[in-house]
């Protein structure tokens, strides 16, 4: 591990003096509260929140609710009639086949009697912990808008996600460590690459810091490359911010009314915290084997995603605001756009994930960390009840499943319900909008009042829609 | 009590009076029905409500969230804190700059309600703006006809700028700043025109430079520097988003988008007009024919996002929101305007009603993206543009031009230098073969007749021996004949036939292989349109050569060969004519012949012209010199236009374009209507081409039919913008301008002048300004040189406290204000200090990264991997690759725009990953290392050493106690350690 041969609280502590420690002490302010997170409000910004942190999930490429959570018995009596649209509708990607039944078997589990299927057995056994939204719809059939929805809340670029959104309304809960981390599959980025993530119109330092967990250092640049550059490394470095830090002191107080230097004085100060805190963050040999062995490290199909949901319950714990891991790369194959065969193609992925999930609720659960914490279980689309090809499924906008975990939540609720077949919704129809003012909702956040003007108009998250979801509220 | 102490009471802090206290029995919504918004609607409405269509400041106060969000200065109100709220501060009219209601004090009593209201917790019902709004006045600052002010002459300045804004400061009681030194004013003027900083010996030379008009002369040399427009095109492609990827799920690299960072670039250092610069963007192609190596300013169409799944899947939807994209790109960056507000209903501020809109799509509802044909040299352009006049005259032949004297001279002078014409020796077929299964049959003259049953698709294979010893030339003649349908020459319905390839191989007596005869050229008396005789050697089994509708004639082609091919009687030629395109389109009746006359023009003569050319020039018939002149010019044009290099490649967006999905045909403009709620689902009326109607001292429908070009859209609306009377575009441009010298426009949102947008802190400044781009011929650089040879310019930023106090956003400009190296300077900046900046103009966009295939089209990149040492590795950030989707790290740190979006301004972010990328970064420690080593060649001690890379860095000399401190670092941890802090200092990043 580079640099951690030193401690840099020494020196920190020193060099926070005089003008430094007044930079410091007003910009942590400023970014601890962002707009006006109140304490009395426990961290809200216009009410009390109930959350503090959340674990996104992100299931990307549309997974397919009829094949895990939303048991279709119609489709069995249907089987192989030619019951779609005639007509290719917008964004399916070949006229819509015969009506498909799922090819697993469903039981059902828990108090609550919630269906799932056998792709899911670890999930099977928490699903009393989780309030499913199972009629949420998208916009659109294609995965790039709809990724962008369910990130984004638009279906076009440039926009700020729900991420961003949080960490402009209620800024950090600890100064060393990044606000918002985004864990994408090591095989590659999500559909629209970092346009997923990105801070859109708010200032940039809103924006996910993409962590690849694999990668030492697993921050970018937490760390200069210490074969390459000795001068940046060590003892080295230590120095050369340190007196970097005064030189700009130096600058600074000729300029005292320049907040922007402070600011990038006081930036300086939280990385070189951020430096010193982050290697145990990202640590995970710190964790039990039990602990390990809980989230599937010990197997090879499901050690990535388990080492990124643990990785995201250590970031959580340690004060990072929201995480979302990612489940899949884009393209044809790896990930949850089962067009090809859903009995091929859907069993691996939902393996790999699974076991993980559902260590990561008793985790959380265990931990006491349901008391503030939320994690969300989502994908941009649901697929087809009619097959494409021989057996695989195409986008379907109509309907898919969503479920909600932790602080807030009312375990075991439902909210909605789609139609016969799984193509359409029929009760309770929810959508982004919907979802995303739930979760500001619990966050301490009226989703209406969370603005951001650009090019004449006060931008939402929600757009101009959105209701809470009370159904799923505890 | 006498109005004059109360009034003097309520300026006090913290003191309110009694008579206004809410009654016990009041309730606090009673109170806020009954007493709070009788005042504000008396006296505030009429500047701050959505009814009254005014926002001035910002400010509403006909809803709880206006004035939550109040306006340009913040929140109006502080419930329970009425000496902090603004809006008690105004009423209470004791500071300067800051007393409402303008005119007349509020009466005693009613400010006493408000202050009370305020005091206890502003309770405020209304929390959503009033819904329904009546018609939106186009009485707004924007939309004023421009007119020229004059100067204000109560100043002494000399500079007009100066005369203005000193109008401001003395009402607020403020003073103009002294005049910045030398080294900051070169910093500042190098980074504001050239995106860069000086190098020291640059400093020092305009230091002691003691020539009266030294400043004078650096900005015109600054202005002249093609650096200049690398600059400034940043700030325009920020504007409109272009950038060089696609964006979205299929992020795809466009190879040919940097023509226009080219001309963009080429534009600004031409200072070109700006009516120009928008005519040629919007349509170079209608409104310049001429100057095609210009028509990479079409490049503009092309800048945005496109998403290519949804334009494979989901295709109404994506036009719908690909035209969406263009129109709030061409309204926001041209004229200022946030149309798309209006896509789903009347905009909700702004005089922009909803047809407005989809007129506005309408414009571009002929066009979709991808590449275009180019042609960046004007000299090729023009021949090309020459021959095509020609060979389009040519056929159908045009007599006027045909018989003009240039064409008459072309003639002449073809037929003089005209070889004696060759002789042509039959080859009678030895064996032939049908893959199709006609019955052949060879007929006393030596062609043969296909008979039977026409075969649907049919290869050919003759073989023969050549009667010659070499041949230069074969010759296929397609025959009529009367068993053939329509006589033939083919044997489709209509007698037409489709050649789709002709090969010949030579099988050498010995030899075990046969060897292929390469066919230069070939011609042929007749061509089908789009079936030419050149499609039956493009080895294209799709295309071929076709007679229609000349059927019923003999036609003839010439292959004329590569090389001379010499041959013993034991040698065989094989000849293969495939007709691949079925439905019988295959030969009825042929013959061949072979030459060994000379090679060249002659050669290629069809029967139909040699017989022209037997008789004598002077006895030919008009017919018959016509038809000479049609086929002469017409070779002749032919022969020019394939010697030309081929067309280049510009990602644009027009009627018909290249892209990944192939090519994509607009034939007619979609039909637009008008969507209820934005729903593609719910089409309303149909919606003609046009603009906003706001302007309304010009047309805001276009008479341009379905019937004319879609060009004829896009230059209306290039019209629109350009015209001297649209008050928007100069506001527009102006404003640009000022924004990227001061940092913040004169309106602070300089892509939207609407009513949500800020108000402009000197209109009549800003108005000036536009006046002077407009009547100065378009001219930018005019405009750069009235703002930086003011005063305002050229003064310190230190501020003061009095400044802190009356204007902390520095709006009056008292002072100037210093800004923070975007991320393109900071590089830039970097590669300077480091003396690897490599200066290279122009050509395709360099990647600063290394990539490997994704899983899908949008690829990996490495931006911490690829050629750190490479020349291209240091050119400007102007020419690097802009992948919307996957970012250069150091550029996002730098606050670099998502140009998912427009970026009409750049963001400032201070952030400890920002701060770690600017330590650690592979690019930062790279440049550092560079920079140890550039100064160690150059200076010999340590202290020289770091003097040196200090003045790299900072332009200035270090301070004896900054040496001392940077020589200590140095001693422990190398030059290198001092170089990677100085490039990542507050020193560098700012500049003041």
């Amino acid at each position: 591990m580079p640099n951690a041969g030193f401690t840099r609280r020494d020196w920190l502590h020193q060099a926070g003096g005089g003008f430094g420690t007044l930079a410091l002490n007003a910009w942590l302010q400023r970014e601890t509260f962002a707009q006006s997170s109140r304490p009395e409000l426990n961290g809200g910004l216009h009410h009390p929140a109930k959350v503090k942190r959340v674990i996104q999930l992100f299931m990307n490429g549309g997974a397919s609710p009829m094949d895990l959570f939303d048991y279709k018995p119609e489709l069995i009596r249907l089987h192989g009639q030619m019951l779609g649209p005639k007509e290719k509708p917008e964004g399916f990607t070949a006229p819509a086949g015969a009506v498909m039944k799922s090819p697993f078997e469903f039981q059902q589990h828990g108090e609550t009697g919630r269906w799932v299927s056998s792709l899911f057995p670890h999930q099977a056994q928490v699903v009393d912990d989780l309030a499913f939204l199972m009629a949420m719809a998208s916009k659109t059939n294609v995965h790039g808008p709809a990724s962008y929805m369910q990130n984004t809340g638009f279906i076009l670029p440039g926009f700020p996600c729900l991420g961003a959104w949080i960490s402009y309304a209620l800024g950090s809960l600890a100064d060393n460590l990044p606000t918002f981390v985004v864990l994408p599959d090591p095989r590659g980025l999500p559909y629209n690459q970092k346009g997923n993530f990105s801070a859109g119109f708010l200032p940039a330092r809103h924006q996910g810091t993409v962590v690849d967990a694999a990668r030492q250092p697993p921050i970018p640049d937490l760390f200069a490359d210490p074969q390459a550059y000795p001068f940046a490394t060590g003892e080295a470095d230590r120095a050369t911010i340190e007196l970097l830090q005064t030189i700009n002191r130096q600058h600074a107080r000729q300029r005292p009314d320049d907040t922007r230097l402070e600011a990038r004085i006081a930036a300086g100060e939280l990385a070189a915290k951020m430096q010193l805190s982050a290697p145990e963050a990202f640590d995970l040999t710190r964790e039990t084997q039990e602990t390990q062995a809980a989230y599937g490290l010990d197997q090879p199909e499901t050690a990535d995603y388990g080492r990124r949901c643990l990785l995201a319950r250590r970031l959580i714990e340690r004060g990072t605001r929201f995480v979302q891991v990612w489940s899949g790369p884009q393209g044809a194959a790896n990930n949850w756009d089962n067009h090809g065969s859903i009995p091929r193609e859907l069993p691996p992925i939902a393996k790999s994930v699974d076991q993980p999930i559902a260590a990561l609720v008793r985790d959380l659960k265990a931990r006491g960390l349901f008391s503030d914490t939320l994690l969300i279980w989502t994908t941009e689309f649901g697929r087809t009840p009619f097959a494409q090809g021989g057996d695989g499924r195409d986008h379907n906008r109509g309907t898919f499943v969503t479920w909600l975990a932790g602080a807030g939540i009312q375990a075991g609720a439902t909210h909605g319900k789609s139609d016969d077949l799984g193509y359409e919704t029929a009760e309770g129809k929810t959508m982004c909008y919907d979802l995303h003012a739930t979760i500001l909702h619990l966050l301490g956040i009226d989703h209406e009042k969370l603005t951001f003007r650009n090019a004449g108009i006060d931008r939402r998250l929600t757009d101009v829609h959105g209701h809470v979801i009370e159904e799923i509220l505890a | 009590m006498p109005r004059p102490l109360l009034l003097w009471l309520l300026l006090l802090p913290g003191l309110f009076l009694v008579p206004a206290h809410p009654s016990r029995a009041e309730t606090p919504a009673e109170f806020f029905r009954d007493r709070v918004e009788p005042v504000l609607r008396d006296h505030c409405f009429a500047c701050h409500s959505h009814a009254s269509g005014k926002m001035k400041g910002g400010l509403t106060l006909d809803s709880r969230s206006g004035w939550e969000s109040g306006g340009g200065r913040g929140p109006a109100l502080i419930p329970g804190d009425p000496d902090q709220s603004l809006l008690i501060k105004a009423i209470r009219r004791g500071e300067a700059g800051l007393r409402m209601p303008p005119d007349d004090p509020l009466d005693p009593e009613e400010a006493e309600i408000l202050v009370r209201w305020v005091h206890d917790g502003a309770f405020d019902p209304r929390t959503s703006p009033p819904k329904e709004s009546p018609a939106i006045s186009t009485d707004w600052w924007s939309l004023r006809p421009l007119v020229r002010l004059a100067v204000p002459h109560a100043s002494r300045a000399a500079n007009p700028v100066d005369a203005f804004l000193s109008e401001g400061q003395r009402t607020a009681g403020l003073i103009g700043s002294s005049p910045a030194d030398r080294r900051t004013l070169i910093r500042r003027l190098s980074l504001d025109l050239h995106g860069l900083p000086p190098i020291f010996d640059e400093v020092a030379a305009f230091v002691s430079d003691d020539r009266a008009d030294a400043y004078e002369q650096l900005v015109e040399r600054l202005l002249a520097s093609p650096r200049y427009g690398q600059r400034w095109a940043r700030h325009w492609f920020d504007t409109i988003h272009f950038a060089d990827s696609h964006g979205f799920e299929h992020d795809v690299f466009r190879p040919n988008a940097w023509r226009f960072r080219d001309y963009v670039i080429q534009r600004f250092n031409d200072d070109v007009p700006w009516h120009t610069f928008v005519r040629e963007q919007l349509a170079a192609d209608v409104l310049y024919p001429e100057a095609q190596h210009e028509w990479a300013a079409l490049g503009f169409l092309g800048a945005g996002t496109y998403d290519h799944s949804a334009a494979a899947t989901a295709p109404m939807s994506f036009e719908h929101l690909d035209r969406d994209d263009l129109v709030n790109q061409v309204a926001a960056s041209f004229v200022s305007s946030t149309a798309q507000c209006a896509r789903c209903h009347d905009h909700k501020f702004d005089p922009i009603p909803q047809a407005d809109y989809y007129a506005l799509q309408a414009v571009f509802a002929g066009i979709g993206k991808g590449n275009i044909p180019f042609e960046p040299d004007p000299e090729v352009a023009a021949r090309r543009r020459t021959w095509e006049q020609w060979k389009h005259a040519a056929n159908p032949p045009q007599p006027d031009r045909l018989q003009s004297v240039e064409a008459v001279r072309m003639v002449e002078h073809w037929e003089a230098g005209l070889p004696s014409l060759p002789q042509w020796t039959p080859l009678l077929p030895e064996v032939f073969l049908s893959a199709g299964g006609a019955q052949l049959q060879r007929l006393p003259d030596g062609s043969v007749l296909s008979g039977g049953t026409a075969p649907e698709k049919e290869t050919l294979t003759i073989i023969t021996s050549a009667p010659l010893a070499k041949i230069t030339a074969l010759r296929l003649d397609v025959l009529t004949d009367d068993s053939l349908p329509q006589r033939g020459p083919g044997r489709a319905m209509n007698g037409n036939l489709h050649l789709t390839e002709f090969q010949v191989q030579l099988f050498r007596a010995g030899e075990p292989e046969p060897r292929r005869l390469v066919i230069a050229r070939a011609v042929a008396d007749f061509d089908q349109a789009g079936w030419t005789i050149q499609h039956a050697l493009d080895g294209n089994p799709a295309t071929g050569w076709g007679v229609n509708p000349q059927e019923g004639r003999n036609h003839s082609a010439i292959f004329e060969l590569a090389e001379p091919c010499v041959l013993t009687p034991q040698d065989r030629l094989v000849l293969s004519l495939h007709q691949d395109h079925g439905r019988q389109h295959v030969i009825g009746r042929l013959s061949l012949a072979v030459t060994d006359g000379p090679a060249g023009d002659a050669v290629v003569i069809p029967a139909s012209i040699a017989a022209i050319l037997a008789v004598p020039a002077n006895s030919r018939t008009p017919e018959q010199s016509l038809a000479l002149a049609a086929w002469v010019i017409q070779r002749k044009a032919e022969d020019e236009l394939r010697r030309l290099p081929a067309p280049q490649q510009l990602y644009a967006a027009a009627p018909v374009a290249q892209n990944e999905r192939g090519t994509i045909t607009i034939a007619t403009p979609r039909e637009i209507r008008m969507l209820k709620r934005g729903n593609l689902e719910q089409p309303g009326e149909v919606i003609g081409p046009g603009t906003l109607s706001a302007v309304t001292v010009l047309p805001a429908r276009f008479s341009v039919d379905s019937s004319q070009p879609e060009s004829q859209r896009r230059a209306a609306l290039a019209e629109w913008i350009a015209h001297r009377e649209n008050p928007l575009t100069w506001r527009s441009i102006a404003n640009r301008v000022w924004q990227y010298h001061f940092g913040t426009g004169l309106c602070d949102t300089p892509s939207d002048f609407g009513r949500m947008g800020g108000p402009p802190s000197h209109p009549e400044l800003l108005d000036w300004l536009a006046c002077e781009v407009r009547d100065g011929g378009g001219s930018l650089k005019h405009l750069h040189r009235l703002i930086c040879l003011s005063d305002t310019y050229r003064q310190v930023s230190t501020s003061r406290p009095e400044l802190v106090a009356a204007d902390p956003a520095n709006r009056l400009l008292a002072r100037m204000t210093s800004q923070r190296l975007d991320a393109d300077a900071y590089r830039d900046a970097v590669l300077l200090a480091s003396g690897r900046l490599n200066n290279q103009q122009e050509g395709p966009a360099v990647a600063h990264f290394s990539s490997r295939p994704g899983a899908q089209l949008t690829p990996y990149l490495d931006y911490g991997d690829f050629d750190w040492n490479g020349p291209q590795a240091t050119r400007r950030s102007i020419y690097r690759v802009v992948w919307r989707g996957i970012p250069d790290p150091v550029f996002d740190a730098l606050d670099f725009p998502d140009l998912g979006l427009l970026a009409p301004t750049r963001g400032f972010s201070a952030s400890p990953l920002q701060a770690l990328t600017l330590l650690n970064n592979r690019f930062v420690l790279h440049h550092a290392a560079h920079l140890a080593k550039r100064v160690q060649a150059e200076a010999g001690e340590l202290p020289t050493q770091i003097g040196a890379a200090v003045r790299h860095t900072w332009q200035r000399d270090p301070t004896p106690d900054e040496l001392v401190q940077l020589q200590a670092l140095a001693a422990g941890h190398g030059l290198q350690a001092v170089c990677r802090l100085l490039l990542a200092s507050n020193e560098f990043l700012f500049v003041e």
